[in-house]
């Protein structure tokens, strides 16, 4: 009897149709007995790399393939890789097939046939191709077709092979439900309404070999067949080697040259014409390792690239590169901060150099755009595989079972957004449970079952995101390489993930998006605007005294990189504000890092120490004996476990890895071993070994910090210097750690006045004046783009004199009118006026221009009617409409109409908590912030930030407590709080005990509300909750 | 002529009538929810509840937490249906003019003019109270006004108990110092637009003309204009007076969303329904379905059926029609109506073809037979294999 070779097997990468992971498949097969597989999803090689890598470790032999559909019909046909030209084919193919708006199956495929073998179940196209020349087969998916079936008629007149085919969708008789979860979510349906003709047949699983020479008895002949048509396929990869981007140069020089003359030209705009002599000796030593190892024409691309916009921002190892500082690709000089370009390069290692430049946010696409189209059809990005994660998946499962958008929520708000199960094994519903957040929720039918059925869709593919800026470039055209499709954004993305990317040898070149480059931008461009002076060229913010000092006092917030609670506080423990002591900082706060943190901060203050072992002396001297940066992982593998360079810098790159569990017990292993070699003493191995794992996940090079620290110190400067212009900036730019909430606040604590939006003088952004900011029309929620526009040049055309002349111009629309005005944009159209009278010219506009109005009218429009009398304003509604619509209170912060009700609560305010040090206080503020951490035990806690008018106040919910409160605790509203104060280190913080939420804002009673029309007792605006003095 | 009109209103109806039942329930809170049923929504609650925050249509689970020692209830529509028409049929021998609420222990009386036979209005409003205290043993608030919107503010206004009479010519200055929220028909839209202009009081509105009031109110102006005057011409509506239809619910106790369990259900409506026709001896011309989803959205869809029938089986051909018509979304069903109207005698015309007529005549005896075997042996005596499925 002979096994079955399957030839037409389909993953979970056949989006919405397959259930199977490739591993899965891999591991089924090779356990039912299989030694030969075929992977051929549907009109993609998207599980090309992984496949291959399952099929090593599993021991089979890869047969490449892929199916392609015809748009729009049932069509289909299966390419087989025979041999390289076939690969080459296959990926022009499916390229066409996304690609080609005119792609037809039957007439497309022939010209791409060399090199592959066609499957198809269709008698129409089996005989087409087949007279077109191409090597065809007949496929007999799942069972045997009878003798006169036309296919087999077909195919025994032509003389084609037929063969038997799994033709399968999963690897078990229960994935078949799974698939119809898959098809209900793709056609938006429930189950039981799902059309048969939308699902796959129930048997169209992988099954053992037996069952297959079984289901075949009557036909042999077609699981024969199987093994003649994989002898051809011998294709099992493509190994294409490094690909590196094509250079070419107008006046003919090598690239070498071309380098060469580019980095002396730089060096000298850097270092001034006379070169001192060890910048020229390292530029030699760099120019002869990059010739030697033929990466000269990547730098000279990435330079080509950089060159698009003035200011970037290189990141990741490169930036250890002196000569991509003399191309500018980077800005922080790496001699001048001790940066080695073995990190970066060094002729043991294989892998491709890896250059990551960031671009302001707002330009990155163009930059894109730009490169796209310069290497057009040799050039295309990176794809992300969109995973189904719990949120997602128990939400798409929920509406299959008909549950309402509410429902669904009540569950899934309570899921973070990217969690992963802590073992596979996990049961979802147990996990859920088990949070403390989802304590008040309680799982009645049909839960269970939708949880337990989310719960293996998760890591199912979704769908195809763009990456966010893997760019890669070919010297051939791409699409021999790679299949290419295009993403709904319009650019073209290769069909693999960054991994796959990589596996594959294709270098991309990272253009990414930075906010913190457009916020350095913008506020030197408000500056200018101001008429003032600024030089970027001799700027050197990481000199300035008195950043140095803003930065050790962690008042940093805003600033790139290092605003987040955990790093001001980190600032503020350490007290060092200098740029080398910011480069350890940046790096050493990971999440796994926290008892290093400490150690670092005793060590810091004077603790004595002692190097870990010896042979990791010189390794971890300059960060105090404790591993911080990305590369002291590879580092210390070499010193201590002997490993070679490209070993220990594997080892690297998979702890970064998702799933990376079978590769690391591997390189435990060989790192216990090689320790152990050297008489290391067991307990020290395994120290060092858990230190290595900190990094597990995430975690940064020394050059890559340092580019960082150039950012967050350009950043901190002009917050020290121009706090206007610098907040104006942030604010604008959104999508900072903090609301703008959070930002206006802080701008007020730095003695700003916010002034409020107003139609004649604010600009779609916030701008700094003197000493104040001006709210950008941005700010205010439900105006439109258009109507913003609008509003901008009709001003530039003449000021608004009044309200009416304002609508007349802008024409906003009722919704926007209101906002508006409930903003204070018109205040200043009617002095005289209060708010209910500008809402009469709104409404007398619209009255005005409404159809019924304007029907039949035939002499001039009525004159706005005389104001009817209107109630007087009550001061708090007035607030309440200006936070509804704007999100924050420009003239005050809104504790302090609470404060009345607190200090008859006995509150203290953020300022006083300093001088309570270990006492029990009452504080009420506002939630800014907060982030959820787990310790060593498993159990979550909070870490949440507080603020009222005076400061802010950082605050620890301990596990207990979290749990009792957490499910109350809602950002952007106000709590009394009760708790210790504590200090470490400098930094005050205050561990919290109780919890009470006030009322917010918009159901405060006017009787328990401060005086909103009068400011408070002045507490001084700009005193510091805390900072090194005030502990 | 001087109108005068009684509002009865009797707080937390649902709430009286339960305890009314059941008077250990009068010493706690009390929500009345359907219990067990996946995503139950408060149907009404006690005074005290709702000081602790409850309120209509809450989620049970909140309401729970925001009042834990409240006594829970499951609601019977058909009881407080009974204790409606007993309310009702108290109020029929002073006006054919009655309006009720829909089984919310709301009722305007139209006593206008009536004085002569039973007294002034101020007296038969007393005289329901006492009425319904001695045989019903409930407390209606009750109000005399000049219209109904009026009487309406009044009892909302003395709610819990009391009662409250508004002469005519009153009617503006009782209004004047009211909230807004008071005054019936005003919706939160209204409200936020109100507020821009820092009303909160009926009688600042009343400042404004009513061409002021066109400027930002547009279409809602008038309403608002006579509104917060407290003028309501709107009638009290006769009993009796909407034209005559045939209504049966279904809510499913855990929402449903397999068609098997929704044809079903809908087969159990259509034979109550068709048993009500075929008993009153009418044909109806058109059913509807109304299905109410889960997440609150209702939608009807209607079938002519022609020629008018109160067979089952025709009629639930055309009222499956109308289910997947109305049917367009995957969000699961909670409610279910099936609506016949167009009321008419049953046809006496004869189907033209032989085949059509033994069809029909088939389909007649089969559904005259499970009649009979229903009367005799209950109505579980017998069922149709669909309705099995629900």
């Amino acid at each position: 009897m002979t096994n079955i070779i399957p030839l037409t097997v389909r993953s979970h990468y056949s989006l919405m149709h397959g259930t199977a992971s490739v591993q899965t498949i891999c591991r089924a097969a090779r356990q039912m007995g299989y030694d030969r597989l075929a992977l051929t999803d549907t009109d993609n090689l998207y599980g090309l790399w992984p496949f291959l890598a399952a099929c090593r470790r599993e021991g089979l032999t890869p047969i490449v393939g892929a199916e392609i559909s015809a748009p729009g019909t049932r069509r289909r046909g299966i390419g087989l890789v025979e041999n390289a030209e076939g690969y080459r084919n296959l990926c022009r193919l499916l390229t066409r097939r996304h690609l080609a708006p005119d792609f037809r199956l039957e007439t497309d495929l022939p010209p791409l046939a060399e090199g592959l073998t066609v499957l198809t179940a269709d008698v129409d196209l089996l005989e087409r191709w087949h007279a077109a020349g191409v090597r065809v087969v007949a496929a007999m998916p799942r069972r045997p077709l009878s003798a006169a079936h036309p296919l087999r008629v077909a195919a025994a007149r032509r003389g084609v092979p037929v063969v038997a085919t799994p033709d399968s969708f999963g690897v078990h008789s229960d994935d078949h439900s799974q698939h119809r979860l898959l098809r209900a979510i793709a056609h938006r349906t429930t189950r039981s309404r799902l059309d048969d003709t939308d699902t796959a047949p129930a048997d169209a699983w992988l099954a053992p070999p037996q069952i297959y020479a079984q289901r075949f008895a009557p036909c042999p002949q077609a699981l024969e067949a199987t093994h003649a048509v994989a002898k051809r396929l011998t294709f099992t990869g493509p190994a294409f080697g490094i690909i590196m981007p094509p250079w070419a140069d107008a006046r003919g020089r090598s690239a070498h040259e071309a380098l060469r003359a580019a980095a002396y030209r730089g060096a000298a705009r850097r270092y001034g014409r006379e070169l001192p002599e060890p910048v020229v000796e390292r530029l030699e030593h760099e120019l002869r390792i990059v010739a030697k190892m033929g990466f000269c024409a990547y730098f000279l691309i990435v330079r080509d690239i950089v060159r698009h916009s003035p200011r970037i921002c290189g990141r990741g190892s490169g930036a250890a590169s002196l000569i991509a500082y003399c191309l500018q690709i980077t800005n922080v000089c790496p001699l001048k901060h001790n940066l080695y370009f073995e990190r970066f390069l060094n002729p043991g290692r294989q892998d491709p150099p890896d250059i990551d430049v960031d671009f302001a946010w707002d330009e990155r696409d163009g930059v894109q755009q730009a490169v796209l189209a310069q290497f057009s059809g040799h050039a295309a990005m990176v794809c992300n595989h969109v995973l189904f994660q719990p949120r997602l998946a128990v939400r798409e499962t929920a509406k299959v079972y008909g549950l309402t958008e509410g429902e669904i929520a009540r569950v899934t708000k309570r899921l973070p957004w990217y969690w992963r199960l802590e073992s596979p094994a996990t049961e979802l519903l147990d996990a859920v449970q088990a949070r403390p957040e989802a304590r008040a929720l309680d799982f009645p039918p049909p839960w269970p079952e939708i949880l337990s059925r989310a719960q293996r869709l998760v890591g199912t593919p979704r769908h195809l995101a763009v990456h966010s800026g893997g760019v890669v470039i070919t010297p051939e055209p791409i699409d021999t390489y790679v299949p290419v499709e295009r993403a709904p954004k319009g650019v073209p993305v290769i069909q693999w993930e960054k991994d796959a990317t990589e596996d594959a040898g294709l270098v991309k070149i990272d253009l990414l998006g930075n906010r913190s480059l457009a916020v350095i931008r913008d506020a030197v461009a408000n500056l200018r605007a101001n008429g003032e002076d600024f030089d970027e060229e001799r700027w050197a913010p990481e000199d300035d005294f008195a950043t140095q000092q803003t930065v050790g006092q962690g008042q940093t917030m805003g600033c790139f990189y290092i605003e987040s609670p955990a790093m001001r506080l980190l600032q503020q423990k350490a007290g060092v504000g200098d740029f080398e002591h910011l480069v350890i900082h940046s790096s050493i706060i990971r999440p796994a890092a926290n008892d290093f943190i400490q150690e670092y901060l005793r060590r810091l203050h004077g603790a004595p120490w002692d190097p870990i072992h010896p042979l990791l002396a010189d390794v971890l001297n300059e960060t105090f004996g404790i591993m911080v940066y990305q590369e002291d992982v590879s580092r210390a593998a070499v010193a201590l476990a002997g490993f070679a360079h490209a070993e220990a810098d594997r080892l690297r790159k998979v702890m970064s890895k998702k799933d990376r569990e079978f590769d690391l017990q591997d390189f435990r292993t060989r790192f216990f071993a090689g320790a152990r070699t050297r008489r290391i003493p067991a307990d020290t191995i395994r120290a060092i070994w858990e230190m290595m794992m900190s990094f597990s996940g995430y975690s940064f090079c020394k050059p890559h910090s340092a580019s960082y620290a150039q950012v967050s110190f350009q950043a901190a400067y002009l917050k020290v210097h121009h706090p206007a212009a610098f907040m104006a900036a942030v604010i604008s730019n959104q999508g900072g750690f903090y609301s703008t909430f959070a930002y206006v606040s802080e701008a007020r604590r730095l003695g700003l006045v916010i002034r409020p939006p107003d139609v004649n003088r604010s600009d779609e952004r916030w701008h700094g004046g003197q000493a104040a900011l001006r709210v950008g029309l941005m700010a205010v929620k439900g105006l439109s783009a258009a109507t913003r526009r609008r509003l901008i040049a009709a001003r530039r055309q003449a000021a608004f004199e009044d309200p009416a002349d304002f609508f007349e111009r802008v024409r906003p629309d009722a919704d926007e009118g209101r906002a508006l005005i409930h903003s204070g944009a018109l205040d200043r159209l009617a002095p005289e006026a209060n708010r209910a009278a500008l809402m009469w010219s709104l409404a007398c506009w619209q009255h005005r221009r409404a159809p019924a109005a304007r029907q039949g009218r035939l002499f001039a429009p009525p004159p706005e009617r005389r104001r009817p009398r209107f109630p007087h304003e009550d001061p708090l509604t007035r607030l309440r409409h200006e936070f509804a619509v704007l999100g924050f209170l420009c003239g005050r912060h809104p504790m302090t109409l609470y404060r009345t009700m607190l200090e008859n609560g006995g509150a203290l305010a953020a300022v006083e908590l300093a001088s309570c040090l270990g006492r029990r206080v009452r504080f009420g503020g506002w939630l800014v912030t907060g982030k959820v951490v787990h310790t060593k035990h498993g159990e979550p806690m909070e870490f949440l930030t507080f603020e009222d008018e005076t400061g802010i106040v950082e605050t620890t919910f301990f596990p207990a407590v979290y749990h009792r409160f957490c499910h109350m605790l809602d950002r952007g509203r106000p709590y009394l709080l009760s708790g210790r104060v504590e200090q470490d280190w400098g930094a005050v913080t205050l561990t919290v005990t109780q919890v009470s939420a006030l009322p917010p804002l918009r159901s405060l009673a006017r009787e328990t509300a401060a005086r909103a029309d009068r400011p408070l007792r002045k507490k001084q605006p700009t005193a510091r909750a805390f900072g090194p003095g005030t502990g | 002529m001087e109108r005068a009109i009684i509002h009865l209103n009797i707080a937390d109806f649902a709430v009286a009538v339960e305890r009314n039942l059941d008077p250990r329930l009068r010493q706690r809170p009390l929500i009345i929810a359907p219990e067990g049923a996946a995503r139950a929504t408060v149907y009404d609650m006690s005074e005290e509840a709702y000081q602790a925050g409850v309120r209509k249509g809450m989620p049970l689970r909140r309401a729970r937490r925001r009042c834990p020692d409240a006594r829970l209830v499951p609601p019977h529509p058909p009881l407080y249906g009974q204790v409606m028409r007993a309310l009702i049929r108290q109020a029929k021998p002073y006006s054919p003019l009655i309006e009720p609420g829909e089984a919310d222990g709301h009722l305007f009386v139209d006593v206008t003019g009536t004085s002569r036979l039973f007294g002034p209005p101020v007296d038969v409003a007393w005289r329901l109270r006492r009425q319904a205290a001695a045989d019903l043993d409930l407390t209606p608030i009750w109000a005399v006004g000049p219209n109904k919107l009026v009487a309406k503010v009044a009892t909302r206004l003395v709610k819990p108990d009391g009662e409250y009479v508004v002469d005519a010519g009153e009617e503006r200055a009782f209004l004047a110092p009211r909230p807004l929220v008071l005054v019936p028909g005003i919706e939160r839209e209204d409200l936020i637009r109100l507020r821009d202009f820092n009303f909160s009081r009926a009688g600042q509105v009343a400042h404004l003309r009513r061409e002021e009031l066109q400027i930002p109110f547009g279409n809602r102006a008038g309403y608002l204009y006579d509104a917060v005057r407290g003028i309501d011409p709107s009638p009290v509506r006769a009993l009796g007076a909407r034209p005559p239809q045939i209504v049966r619910h279904h809510t499913f106790e855990n929402d449903a969303h397999a068609p098997a369990a929704l044809e079903g259900a809908l087969y159990t409506l259509v034979e109550q329904a068709g048993r009500t026709l075929r008993n009153q001896r009418l044909a109806a011309r058109r059913v509807s379905v109304r299905l109410g989803f889960s997440d609150g959205l209702v939608r009807v869809r209607q079938q002519g059926v022609r020629p008018a029938t109160a067979n089952d089986l025709v009629l639930f051909t055309r009222a499956r029609t109308a289910l997947y018509q109305a049917w367009h979304r995957r969000v699961r069903i909670r409610h279910l109506d099936l609506i016949c109207d167009r009321l008419t005698y049953p046809p006496a015309q004869q189907a033209l073809f032989p085949a059509d007529r033994r069809a029909r005549r088939r389909r007649t005896q089969l559904v005259a037979a499970m009649d009979a075997i229903r009367d005799r042996f209950g109505p579980a005596a017998i069922k149709v294999g669909r309705t099995l499925a629900a």
